[in-house]
């Protein structure tokens, strides 16, 4: 496959920052395939390729670390990936519902990508906001909680408009003052 | 001396160690999979579990705290312990499957998790008869299976390299193979890829597993779920014999198993040998055994006046040569040994041939500079460089030995078991002005041209013994039939199942592939009408008059290498051979 990634010097010196933390190079794998994931939107075999000669760690070392993670991308994602949880307690409370309403709207099936690049949407096991449900993740990052088609419909008018959402807190009810 | 007690039994340890070494070291059981004496302990398969607890100390009266029968109070750890990983403790009790029932129960249980998704499919698997998960679950393992729901399904017959093949859905993750490429061959060339129920070994994207050493991780895989390209289907484990040999098709002879069916080697694998090559072998020793079967000279081959070579009787090949020599005098005649040779074989034709008066012995290495790695491949091509040398073969270079015969015109060339118009410049036009007896086990282009090719025997056939590039004398053991040999009669050779129940009339046996050769040094003895023909009957007996003659392989016996593995020799000069 054509090396068609490369790093250039700022990206070397942020990746030196990284694994001068570390004393060994494998230590730093996983921030700095975070780092490529930034810069590149996803970790393919050209992307893990240029980290092992970056760091002259085991090329199929990297793979492992990358397919052990599901947040790593193997393969090139939409600019938004919306992560669905269809786990046990969001499915309860509608998650499915949530899924199959996001499909409809963006005319893409889960583990698709709309055409023109905009949005990744996954079907994936609990997030650990049970609390929360039903929810999403939008690119390994905000989580996006209780939601509702309108929740979602204003969630993809921003995302569209290039806005991610706000962190949410949601304090559980038995932490909420005078309660 | 510190002292641990397994199943209430007290053994004493002196070097520190891990408790399912000690146990493995001692001859006690224990079901494990992850473990590999020479790899690294990720303790990952859980297989190996024990309870185990060190007796409670009163720091205040300096003693053991005793219970009411006198005995120590034993503090157990809160769960079971991976006894690969523990360290060996004094005063230690470890509890196994003999003697605690919550120890017997977690093996069985682990091995049904284990064999949860496994496919079962041991009647169509290479590794079925020789699989420590078989074997481990009929001795340890729950009668049946609880588990009701569809297994995980993964990609199967991958070809991982060029030698090597995945059946992903057997693997049980022990990451043995990935280990070996990281630790051993230092090619890191696997991983594992993905988790949970859905992982296994992979190579990087767009890599091939194509390390020299691979094969060992078929070896050490303890399912089937890497299998020999070569290998595979070929043959069941328990149809086969094994017989302990080295391997020939380079310098360090490593250790290795031959495995023989119907008088074929199906396949060669390392035999343990801490002084040479540990567990393990390159991949090309296990591919050479092609030459045992395939292209083999049977039966005399003699030229007639510049005619084609046409098969001859082993009496006639006698007559042939005894009268030739007749008519050739001592100092016309060039005697070539060989590094591919064994020590007796070459022995036996340097003392034929200084019987007839000839004074001069020489032999080529085999080495090509840079094609070895420093570990288990070497530069030397042959298996017994040092042998040839330490019986005072003059070591010559190829030039020299084309001006040598250019300037001596010999009348008549000698060349044992060597392909030396395939591997040097040497041309039949070179050897046109004499006549040539070539001791050949394969067709080469040596052979070709020889006027009369004399058919030995391969390390498969024969019992002899090779000098490897670090000085060490190793021997094989017949391993294949000739049409000389009989495996029921030859005590050296070893005999499988089929060979023990099976008679010549059943149809599962046959008598085919037995190869019309001999020993080099047979054929000597055969020359009987010359009364100087030695007198040997064995080559066992032959290395004992080679120990009686030559201070380099002094004690030097069939017994002491089979006891000891191979001797090491101290080596008159140098053992690396400088190229010319
Ligand atoms: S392929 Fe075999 S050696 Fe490798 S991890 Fe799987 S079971 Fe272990
Ligand atoms: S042998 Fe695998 S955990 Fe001990």
């Amino acid at each position: 496959m054509a090396d068609t990634y490369t790093f250039d010097a700022k990206d070397l010196a942020e990746i030196k920052k990284i694994t001068d933390k570390y004393p060994e190079k494998q230590a730093a794998v996983l921030p700095v395939l975070w780092y490529a994931q930034d810069k590149f939107g996803h970790t393919d075999s050209s992307v893990q390729q240029l980290v092992a000669g970056t760091l002259g760690v085991p090329e199929a070392h990297i793979r492992g670390v990358v397919s052990f993670y599901t947040q790593y991308y193997e393969n090139p994602m939409g600019r938004n990936v919306l992560d669905v949880c269809t786990c046990l307690s969001c499915q309860v409370c509608g998650g499915y519902d949530m899924l199959h309403y996001i499909e409809e709207k963006l005319g893409i099936k889960a583990g698709e990508t709309t055409p023109d690049g905009e949005f990744s949407l996954q079907s994936v096991e609990c997030l650990g906001a049970c609390g929360y449900a039903p929810m999403l993740q939008v690119t390994n990052d905000k989580f996006v909680n209780h939601l509702t088609r309108e929740k979602v419909d204003k969630l993809i008018d921003d995302l569209r408009a290039g806005k991610q959402p706000e962190f949410e807190s949601n304090p559980m009810p038995q932490h909420e003052k005078g309660s | 001396m510190p002292e641990i007690f397994i199943d209430n039994k007290r053994y004493e340890f002196e070097e520190p160690g891990k408790v399912l070494q000690f146990m493995l070291d001692n001859g006690l059981d224990l079901p494990f999979f992850c473990y590999h004496p020479s790899l690294s302990i990720p303790a990952n398969c859980r297989q190996c579990m024990v309870k185990a607890g060190m007796p409670v100390y009163d720091r205040e009266k300096g003693t053991f705290e005793i219970d009411e029968n006198g005995e120590r109070v034993i503090r157990f750890f809160p769960k079971l312990m991976t006894a690969c990983s523990l360290d060996l403790a004094d005063g230690m009790v470890v509890l196994t499957h003999h003697t605690d029932e919550l120890v017997k129960q977690a093996q069985a249980d682990n091995l049904e998790f284990i064999l949860i998704n496994h496919p079962l499919d041991c009647p169509i698997c290479d590794q079925a008869g020789e699989c420590p998960l078989q074997i481990l679950t009929y001795k340890y393992g729950p009668e049946g299976s609880r588990f009701e729901h569809k297994k995980v399904h993964k990609p199967k017959a991958i070809q991982l390299g060029p030698r090597v093949i995945l059946d992903a859905e057997r693997c049980i993750n022990c990451t043995r193979c990935v280990r070996f490429t990281d630790e051993i061959s230092k090619t890191h060339q696997l991983t594992i890829i993905s988790r949970g129920d859905k992982n296994y070994p992979m190579t990087a994207h767009g890599q091939i597993f194509d390390d020299p050493y691979s094969l060992n991780t078929v070896d050490i895989c303890p399912v089937g779920a890497l299998t020999s390209a070569d290998f595979r289907f070929k043959a069941r484990v328990w149809e086969m014999n094994q017989t302990p040999s080295i391997d020939i098709s380079n310098g360090k002879g490593c250790s290795t198993w031959m495995w023989t069916r119907d008088n074929l080697v199906m396949r060669v694998t390392p035999r343990f040998n801490e002084a040479v090559n540990d567990h393990w072998m390159p991949d090309a020793g296990r591919l050479a055994y092609r030459r045992f079967n395939e292209n083999r000279i049977s039966k005399p081959q003699l030229r007639l006046d510049d005619a084609e070579q046409v098969r001859t009787s082993w009496n006639n090949a006698q007559l042939t040569l005894l009268e030739e020599l007749e008519k050739i005098s001592a100092g016309d005649i060039l005697v070539i040994g060989s590094a591919h040779a064994s020590v007796e074989d070459n022995y036996a034709l340097r003392t034929f041939f200084s019987n007839k008066g000839v004074s001069e012995f020489r032999f080529l290495p085999h080495i090509i500079p840079g094609s070895g790695d420093g570990y288990l491949i070497s530069d030397d091509q042959a298996p017994n460089t040092n042998g040839v040398r330490a019986l005072g073969f003059q070591e010559t270079d190829e030039k020299t030995l084309i001006k040598l015969i250019k300037s001596t015109k010999p009348k008549m060339i000698v060349i044992l078991d060597d392909d030396l118009l395939g591997r040097t410049s040497l041309t039949p036009d070179h050897l046109s002005g004499a006549w040539t007896i070539v001791f050949g086990t394969n067709h080469d282009e040596t052979t070709r041209t020889a006027n009369l090719v004399v058919p030995v025997t391969t390390a498969a056939e024969h019992a002899a013994s090779y000098v490897n590039v670090d000085g060490r004398i190793q021997r094989t053991v017949p391993a294949k039939e000739t049409l000389y040999t009989n495996r029921r009669l030859n005590l050296e050779m070893s005999m499988g199942r089929l060979d023990h129940y099976g008679t010549k009339f059943d149809n599962w046996v046959t008598d085919a592939n037995r190869v019309d050769c001999i020993s080099a040094w047979e054929f000597f003895i055969r020359l009987e009408h010359d009364g100087d023909a030695p007198k040997w009957e064995s080559s066992r007996q032959i290395m004992e008059e080679i120990a009686g003659l030559f201070s380099t392989f002094r004690q030097v016996s069939y017994d002491r290498m089979d006891e000891e593995n191979g001797i090491q020799l101290k080596l008159e000069q140098d053992t690396e051979v400088k190229p010319a």
